[in-house]
């Protein structure tokens, strides 16, 4: 790998920052949120400022627990099934993913064939539509709003796929333990070649209008680095880790699914700043477009769709416990589950990467910024704070 | 109309008084043979007995109130052939030999042919009737005595064919 | 500069159509929409099995109007509260019937938030018409529709013996068998005793046998036989029937039984109550009367069993092959009975040997569970020929052991189970003593409408048994030498009129000798009330040839109470209830006395 960020502004300077002094009256105190700071969802950064300078950086969250795993707790493993989709409302199908393989695993089921394919087919979806919102966000933080029409609007169609699909727009509820819960309709193939066109389309779009753009580059360009010899320490995965130069991909580092059986790289950039973030993404949504076309491609039009499930109103699971992830749009995503031969899953921690990315590290990266780039800061470590609290 | 053998060579004519007459009789004497029955059986199986004393009483009413009717006087002296059941039917009016305790299916294959007789006489006098008031009254007695004989092999199977698991 | 000039791209947009829906408000959703419940109320059984996956609690089963309760439909029906569901549609997936489905609508104004929580199919709404919308992807079941099959002696291997036939699930089947139960309960309203079905079942996916037999013995003494010969009416009810194979009910319950030992049964059951000084008679030691026995004795009442055959068991030992219901197991629902003390004085015959009389002077109260011991004839020409038998008669003959003349061929009259039992017992003691079989069965009825159960009219014809349904029987033929050589049917044209009621039409052109020296009817069988004596018969009231009782089981004559099918009809488990009834009858009729003397 060459050219990595090694360097960290954010973090040195504020280390050797003299002590805040409050009663100094040079310094004020300033939150940002719970109500949506830009759009990455509920919680809050307490800022300290020095004029236009953020000196410090709090993340406050809990404005958004709704204790899922909790609730988990108290249903049956089908029950739980239609729930953990809210974990994460704008890329959903990893929840419901990971919950099936991991009591899949913990029940010695394995899901058919075709079942696999169209699995991998939805993450993929969801892929770019989480992408979508995160491009239109990022754009729309920095004052660009048309973009986030854009998006928006092929977001939209990808809905259109998943409302023939799976029978809902938002919330899936379609890969359920055992498989999923139909095969494609009629005609999807088609369609959904229309809706990649107009998706690359839009793409060049964005790629024109916003990363070919003075403003843009100036906000973005070197700004809100994240160095390197951080991204393990804290945790940092997605496109936050490969915008650094490190290829890390769940898909490609701990295959899953169908992946081995498709090709593709790991899109990875060098300067691990907010533009080479944004761009990663934006050569990411190519990746998934492409891997959709491969899917479509290869996928096996017949076979059975689901495993043959004990009746699910009184199904036990023995006693274990095991973890299991994937490569969601902002890095890696998993479920843990412990299951202690009851109906009920005994434990179930839910590991979104927008734990570490949306407190830890931002508010490692927060000191030394300008007041005006906090927002679009935030949205480029593309969090979404449901998955935070579970 | 097949032709008729034996006795019915002697007379092959009848008119429809006749015929009330002797239907009026066959219900009176059924009527009177199932009343001195009942108490004869035990009295597990005495409510048969009982239902069928019922059941000839309301057709003994029915005739006898046939016979006043001014449509059905009109066609009283109407001649009409005799029917080939006309024997058994008359058979019946003489009082069978039950026994002194018969059981509930001797009362019930009893009860059973008469109706059965009676059925057949009727829908051989409609068939052997020109359509008009006359066949009618025939047409409604077979109907009557087809739905008694319906209602009693409902019950002879209930009795009967039960307790088969 | 091309940075500062290619965002300027972003204009050439306003040359393109818009992209927006024209008429967002009436756009379709896809076809496999998760949308609105629909319900087809009359399909629907009323299970809740709806309610009990919601994980939302948003379904509750409520009565409705014009859905009264009946075998196999609680007659309640799912209302759904629209501020609790998710759309998730498992429900769907779940709905036992199919009834439950879901349209592809998803716009609903109302200014009334109390709308929102309604009753699908009863309440009437736009889409209940919608073609579109969730359905379940064919063979996506979140139940097992298809029964665990039981291991069951081939016809070669048993048409020689009387060794019981159905090998009985082992842990691991029943187990599956279990699991397939959806634990909706319609079975215990259609069960006479009302077993705790769901719960036993519940016992053995636990692998709790001594629990699965302590909530048998709660409802039912005579598990070992009900668990193999019961009429297993809960499994007409049972909602997995709709769609595919009811649970084998019966089946597990066997199951149960059979993993307990004998003594561990008699423990759990535990010991008589303390002596209340009072005494009953029984007559009859069928399922009834020993039930009835069981709880009396279990309540501390001395009771004694009057018994005319040479055992216990009455119609289930007498009238059921052992093939069907091997004794042994009989005998120990029998055994723990006599455990708790109950006296059972068999080869002992009321109004022979004692007199109805005597019993009402020396007991506290009577019942009579006298079951249907006598065969019915058809009275046809012939019938009164010694080869003529009836089937309870030689079936009876066959349990003790009586040695009997066994036709080298034999022809059945009768389409119900008893026809069956002696048509393969026939079988067998031929295929024992002469080496062939050579039994036909004829019936009245044809086979749709025919009484006996299912696999037995399956494993008649395994057996090599033919049966010639819809045969009216006229005449049973004697030759010169006055021997029976056989028997001669017509066809039944029709057996039930629109009514479904009894009225027999034959064809008599179509008519057929089947050959035999020995015809045995299995047609009916009555009751045998002789016993009473003419005063009690007269004193007592009777309903339509039977004993009248209430629904308690007493009749008009204030001691004596009445049970099983001499008053019910043919049926175990439903004798099995009568027993619990009158005893419970018996028990508040001694309390009050008690009462009134203190």
């Amino acid at each position: 790998m060459t050219g990595r960020a090694t360097s960290s502004p954010g973090g040195s300077t504020a280390a050797s920052s003299p002590p805040i002094d409050l009663s100094s009256g040079k310094y004020l105190k300033l939150w940002q949120g719970p109500q949506h700071p830009g759009i990455t969802g509920n919680m809050s950064v307490e800022l300290t400022v020095c004029g236009d300078e953020v000196v410090e950086g709090k993340t406050h969250v809990g404005y958004l627990h709704r204790g899922f795993e909790k609730l988990m707790e108290r249903r049956t493993f089908i029950q739980v099934f239609p729930i953990v989709c809210r974990v994460c409302v704008p890329e959903p199908d990893f929840n419901e993913y990971c919950y099936a393989a991991t009591i899949e695993e913990l029940a010695g089921i394995e899901a058919p064939e075709r079942a696999l394919w169209i699995r991998t087919l939805i993450l993929e979806m969801g892929r770019i539509n989480s992408y979508m919102m995160y491009l239109g966000g990022q754009a729309g933080a920095l004052g660009m709003g048309v973009i986030g029409q854009w998006t928006t609007y092929v977001r939209d169609l990808m809905l259109d796929r998943f409302e023939e699909l799976t029978g809902a727009r938002i919330y899936h509820m379609f890969i359920l333990p055992g498989g999923v819960r139909d095969g494609l309709p009629d005609g999807f193939d088609g369609r959904m070649e229309e809706t990649l066109r107009e998706i690359e389309r839009t793409l060049a779009d964005v790629e024109d209008v916003m990363f070919h753009n003075a403003v843009f580059k100036k906000r973005t360009k070197g700004v809100g680095v994240i160095p390197v010899d951080l991204i393990d320490r804290y945790g940092v995965t997605g496109p936050n880790a490969r915008a650094a130069g490190l290829p890390n991909d769940v898909r490609k580092d701990h295959p899953y699914l169908v992946y081995p059986e498709l090709t593709f790289e790991p899109v990875t950039g060098t300067d691990s700043d907010m533009y080479t973030r944004a761009d990663v993404r934006r050569r990411d949504v190519a990746v998934s477009v492409d891997l959709i076309r491969q899917i479509i491609a290869k996928m096996p039009r017949t076979g059975p769709l689901t495993a043959k499930l004990p009746n699910v109103l009184h199904w036990k699971i023995p006693r274990g416990e095991t973890y299991v992830r994937g490569e969601c749009s902002r890095g890696e995503y998993g479920y843990y589950t412990v299951t202690d031969g009851s109906g009920h899953p005994r434990r179930i921690n839910v590991r979104g990467p927008s734990y570490t990315h949306a407190m830890a590290l931002l508010e490692h990266l927060i000191p030394g910024t300008n007041i005006a780039d906090v927002a679009a800061l935030m949205v480029s470590l593309h969090t979404y704070p449901p998955e935070i609290e579970r | 109309m097949p032709e008729g053998k034996g006795h019915a060579k002697l007379k092959t004519l009848t008119n429809l008084r006749e015929v009330l007459t002797v239907a009026t009789e066959f219900e009176r004497t059924a009527r009177d043979f199932y009343t001195a029955l009942a108490p004869k059986v035990s009295k597990s199986i005495r409510y048969l007995v009982e239902e069928l004393v019922a059941e000839e009483q309301q057709h003994l009413d029915l005739f006898a109130g046939l016979a006043g009717r001014a449509d059905v006087e009109a066609v009283l002296e109407t001649e009409i052939e005799r029917p080939a059941s006309d024997r058994k039917f008359s058979d019946c009016i003489h009082l069978p030999d039950l026994g002194d305790n018969p059981d509930d299916q001797a009362v019930l294959q009893y009860a059973l042919a008469r109706e059965h007789a009676a059925m057949e006489q009727y829908t051989a006098l409609a068939e052997a009737t020109p359509p008009g008031a006359l066949r009618n009254v025939f047409v409604f007695l077979a109907n009557e005595e087809t739905k008694h004989k319906n209602e009693l092999e409902a019950v002879y199977y209930r009795v009967v064919h039960s307790g088969g698991v | 500069m091309r940075d500062v000039l290619s965002p300027f791209l972003a204009w050439k947009n306003l040359f393109r159509d818009p992209v927006s829906i024209r008429d967002p408000l009436n756009r379709e959703a896809a076809p496999r929409y998760r949308g609105f419940h629909k319900n087809d109320v009359e399909k629907c059984i009323g299970c809740g099995t709806c309610e009990t996956i919601c994980q939302n609690g948003a379904i509750d089963m409520v009565p409705v109007d014009g859905f009264d309760p009946k075998n196999g439909d609680s007659g309640l029906r799912p209302r759904i509260d629209y501020g609790r569901c998710c759309w998730c549609a498992l429900c769907v997936d779940v709905c036992m019937t199919g009834s439950l489905t879901m349209s592809n609508a998803y716009k609903w104004v109302d200014a009334d938030p109390d709308a929102f929580r309604f009753i699908p199919g009863v309440d009437a709404k736009s889409w209940d018409g919608s073609e579109h919308g969730y359905v379940c992807a064919e063979g996506h079941h979140l139940t097992a529709l298809e029964r665990v099959p039981m291991d069951e002696m081939e016809p070669e291997a048993r048409i020689s013996n009387f060794d019981e036939i159905v090998a009985g699930y082992d842990v691991a089947r029943a187990k599956l068998e279990a699991d397939r139960c959806v634990s909706c309960g319609l079975c215990i309203a259609t069960c006479p005793a009302h077993m705790a079905i769901p719960q036993y079942i519940e016992a053995v996916r636990d692998g709790d046998y001594e629990r699965g037999v302590a909530l048998l013995y709660e409802t039912n003494p005579f598990s070992n036989t009900c668990g193999r010969v019961c009429t297993h009416k809960c499994e007409t009810a049972c909602a997995v029937h709709n769609e595919g194979e009811a649970i084998a009910i019966r089946w597990l319950k066997r199951h149960i039984m059979d993993q307990v030992p004998q003594e561990k049964v008699r423990e759990i059951v535990g010991k008589p109550g303390p002596a209340t000084g009072r005494k009953v008679a029984i007559v009859g030691a069928g399922p009834a009367g020993l039930t009835a026995a069981f709880d009396l004795a279990k309540a501390g009442h001395a009771v004694t069993v009057y018994e005319t055959r040479h055992a216990a068991g009455g119609m289930t030992r007498y009238g059921i092959p052992e093939y069907r219901l091997p004794y042994d197991a009989l005998d120990r629902d029998v055994d723990v009975i006599t455990s708790l003390g109950v006296d059972i004085r068999c080869d002992t015959r009321i109004g022979r040997d004692v007199a109805m009389a005597d019993l009402h002077a020396a007991n506290d109260a009577v019942v009579l569970a006298i079951g249907l011991h006598l065969g019915r004839s058809t009275r046809i020409p012939g019938s009164e020929h010694a080869q003529v038998k009836k089937a309870v008669d030689l079936l009876r003959q066959i349990t003790d052991g009586e040695a009997f003349d066994v036709p080298k061929s034999a022809v059945v009259i009768g389409g119900g189970n008893v026809a069956m039992d002696i048509a393969r017992s026939l079988a067998r003691l031929q295929k024992q003593i002469h080496g062939k079989v050579d039994v036909t069965v004829t019936a009245l009825e044809d086979l749709p409408h025919f009484l006996a159960d299912r696999e037995e009219v399956k494993e008649c014809g395994e057996e090599g048994i033919p049966i010639f349904d819809a045969r009216g029987p006229q005449q049973i033929v004697i030759d010169d030498a006055g021997r029976v050589t056989g028997l001669r049917t017509w066809r039944v044209k029709s057996i039930f009129d629109d009514k479904g009621r009894f009225a027999p039409s034959y064809d008599e052109s179509d008519e057929l000798f089947h050959p035999a020296e020995m015809v045995i009817e299995a047609i009916g069988q009555a009751s045998d009330v002789s016993l009473l004596g003419e005063a009690l018969t007269e004193e007592l009231a009777w309903n339509r040839g039977r004993i009248a009782i209430d629904p308690d089981g007493r009749t008009s004559v204030p001691w004596l109470w009445s049970a099983g099918d001499c008053v019910a009809g043919p049926d175990v488990v439903h004798a099995v209830a009568d027993g619990h009834r009158v005893a419970a009858s018996i028990a508040a009729v001694f309390a009050e006395r008690s009462d009134a003397r203190e």
